[in-house]
């Protein structure tokens, strides 16, 4: 669940305090808990909503590598990048650089929040697509839709890199 | 029953990827270069994703949580 926070929110110490509200909702609403539910199921529901909500907030789903998709000038592009190279003076920034750092990781930044919930479930925790649609809330064509279209989006970002 | 002539559809490839497709649809792999192009592209994607490490959180994290969760006393109330 960690993996799945850090990776959506690209930022170790938020991937941590969103680890933590997470498990306070799920430990102090577990009377909520409906057992026809898997229960880490209801548990990544809880972290993929906050990650969701707060992407939404902060709109870091601008966190794209190429700028907020407003951006409509090369200058605007790099003013709203994100800089992995940047923070080099933080031990911490470090960490995420190496973490963060390789082809696949930075193509997985690249996608959609929602399209990255489900690449990732299905294929770093090894969720089946019926799991995703539970967890995510979401019809079952929706979620096959958003993994095809993550993974062609992923083949491309790492074919342009080879190329 | 499925033609063997018929081209994987995207729910195929995957199966083929992760060495789950019946050998009867694998087949066709061997005759359609198309096929076998678009799964082999589509394998090394996925293997890409399943070798991901995973992370965990710094020492000390279960009890910060713990911490902060309400636990109930003999006499029924909650404390934190």
């Amino acid at each position: 669940m960690f993996s799945l926070l850090y990776r959506m929110v690209r930022d170790r110490a938020l991937a941590e305090d969103l680890a933590q509200e997470t498990f306070i909702k799920v430990l102090n609403g577990i009377k909520s808990y409906r057992p026809e539910f898997k229960f880490s199921s209801w548990i990544f529901k809880i972290a993929n909503n906050a990650a969701i909500d707060h992407l939404r907030r902060k709109s870091i789903d601008t966190l794209s590598l190429d700028g907020a998709p407003s951006a409509e000038t090369p200058e605007q592009m790099r003013a709203t990048s994100l800089q992995l190279g940047d923070r080099t003076e933080s031990p911490l920034a470090e960490v995420e650089n190496r973490e963060l750092g390789t082809a696949i990781e930075r193509a997985i930044a690249r996608l959609r929040p929602e399209y990255r919930s489900c690449i990732l479930l299905r294929h770093v925790e090894g969720y089946s697509y019926e799991e995703i649609a539970d967890t995510l809330e979401l019809p079952l064509g929706t979620v096959k839709t958003y993994i095809h279209r993550a993974r062609n989006e992923l083949r491309g970002y790492l074919e342009d890199r080879r190329d | 029953m499925t033609d063997i002539s018929m081209h994987l559809n995207t729910d195929e490839i995957e199966l083929w990827a992760q060495g789950l497709l019946p050998a009867a649809r694998a087949m066709h792999l061997a005759d359609c270069s198309l096929c076998r192009v678009e799964a082999e592209r589509e394998r090394k994607v996925i293997l890409e994703l399943v070798q991901l490490p995973k992370f965990a959180p710094r020492a000390g994290f279960a009890d910060r949580v713990m911490a902060q969760v309400k636990v109930p006393t003999p006499s029924g109330d909650w404390t934190a």
